[in-house]
């Protein structure tokens, strides 16, 4: 028996269909408009690719799109200032071991997971108030203990608790 | 799926978290947490997350994160803001400029399952990260370095300046590939590293053997010890690069565990179809499509009604 078929071209449904369309009309548009904000052709392309994956593993697009450019566009901005956090989150990390000693630098491996685990925290504790931040951080990536944090702010113990625990509640809505 | 669990709930999973951390937690103390989480499965939907985030806490080293993290966010919503009215590039480009003028440069990339990654360097060379990829990239005055510490990467070299007579070298567990001038991929598997060759050729420096030179259109497969496989390749083995599998005349389970590097759930198939031919062109950034093209081009079933796995078995 023979099981070779034709590629997938030949089956098409009304979404791939529409976001064939989107493509050939806009991308060249797209990668136009990132390289504006971004200065760099490279990122640009790369920065118009995800946009466009974003858009099919979100299941972003409507049947007929009525203003496909801001869609897009849309996309791409969250997109670009996550390109910027990373960084400034890679620089942050090089800039904080830059003085550890030579076997406290973490092996690349451990970086790397190290940096995703920043990633994540950077977000899920974007929103909070500057205070809050801090004293979660300090409580929880440093450990130290409560009454230190109380001591070293000049709060009561409760505020302080009661910061940590407003961040740990924030995370945690967040799975 | 997320499921929304009560704000007084979490609160209750922040409590324990700090009640634990405290670090004098009674046996009393230890069974009444028990009993909480088996209160409900929002309860432990709760500890769960908790035993996550935690988790998450623990990979940071003491004395990096804060100090990383303070410094960060400001900066991002700042630039984020600036990025909005275009201005964006000025403070990232005069530090990447300074830093590339002394001849170093670093930098770290990851891809998720199923994502793909294109990454240019300060030299021209172009690096594409397949799915669940990770690299090390490494510029100093006499070397230009890319550590390979997962997964699979696509790279050509560029020759952008003539003045820089570094070499590019990519290194993994087995060993070190240097570039002589070339469009190459690298994928680090579980006991062995596979080099393909698409343009000029590329030199393999196996952990504990002699190095060997391979040109255009060849692949090795190298462990510590040296080559232990050659075979042929050509530009189709590279069209991950732009999310495509092409598969000619293949057997169906080999297919699948191609696709399986792009999904975070497990593809298994009923040794009853495992040796069927397959032939065609599928698309990597939605599998879920390209399992749907197969089960039309071949009498299969695809059953993804167990968690975290699909069952492929005849139709």
């Amino acid at each position: 028996m023979n099981y070779t078929a034709a590629p997938p071209m030949s089956q098409s449904t009304a979404e791939t269909a529409t976001l064939q369309v989107l493509y050939s009309d806009h991308h060249r548009w797209l990668v136009g408009w990132l390289r504006k904000k971004v200065g760099c052709s490279h990122l640009a392309a790369d920065l118009a690719q995800d946009t466009f994956i974003r858009l099919i593993t979100s299941r972003l697009v409507p049947a007929t799109p009525s203003a496909p450019r801001k869609l897009l566009s849309r996309i791409a901005r969250g997109l670009m200032i996550d390109h910027w956090r990373r960084r400034d989150v890679e620089q942050a990390y090089l800039a904080a071991i830059a003085h550890l000693s030579q076997a406290e630098v973490p092996s690349p491996e451990d970086r790397l997971l190290i940096i995703e685990s920043l990633m994540r925290i950077e977000a899920l504790i974007r929103d909070l108030p500057e205070m809050t931040r801090r004293v979660f951080l300090l409580s929880q990536l440093e450990g130290v203990p409560l009454n230190q944090i109380a001591q070293t702010t000049g709060m009561p113990l409760i505020t302080v608790r009661r910061h940590i625990q407003r961040a740990l509640i924030a995370c945690l809505a967040v799975s | 799926m997320a499921e929304t669990v009560d704000n007084g709930i979490l609160a209750e999973a922040a409590d324990w978290i700090l009640l634990f951390q405290s670090g004098h937690v009674s046996e009393q103390q230890r069974e009444a947490f028990e009993r909480w989480r088996a209160t409900s499965p929002a309860h432990a939907e709760a500890w769960q997350r908790a035993e996550t985030l935690l988790t998450t806490f623990d990979r940071i080293p003491k004395g990096v994160g804060s100090q990383a993290l303070q410094g960060t966010s400001r900066v991002s919503r700042r630039r984020a803001l600036r990025s909005l009215v275009t201005l964006v590039v000025a403070a990232p480009t005069v530090w990447y400029v300074s830093s590339q003028l002394r001849g170093r440069w670093e930098e770290t990339a990851v891809t998720a399952r199923g994502q793909r990654r294109t990454m240019q360097l300060p030299d021209g060379t172009t690096v594409v990260l397949n799915t669940d990829s990770a690299i090390d990239v490494r510029f100093t005055p006499d070397k230009k370095e890319i550590t390979l510490a997962r997964g699979e990467i696509l790279v050509t070299s560029g020759h952008d300046d003539r003045s820089d007579d570094r070499p590019l070298l990519v290194r993994t567990a087995h060993g070190s590939l240097r570039a002589l001038g070339t469009r190459f991929s690298v994928r680090l598997m579980a006991d062995a590293t596979r080099s393909a060759v698409f343009e000029h050729a590329v030199e393999v420096v196996p952990v504990a053997a002699g190095a060997r030179v391979l040109s255009d259109g060849q692949q090795a497969t190298f462990t510590a010890r040296g080559i232990v496989s050659m075979a042929t390749v050509d530009d189709n083995d590279a069209l991950w690069e732009r999310g495509m599998l092409l598969l000619k005349n293949v057997r169906l389970a080999d297919a699948l565990a191609e696709l399986g590097r792009y999904r975070t759930d497990v593809l298994r198939c009923d040794p009853a179809v495992a040796d069927l031919r397959v032939s065609g062109a599928l698309s990597l950034d939605d599998t879920d499509r390209a399992l749907r093209v197969l089960g039309q081009m071949l009498p299969l079933r695809i059953d993804s009604s167990r968690p975290n796995e699909i069952f492929i078995s005849p139709r």
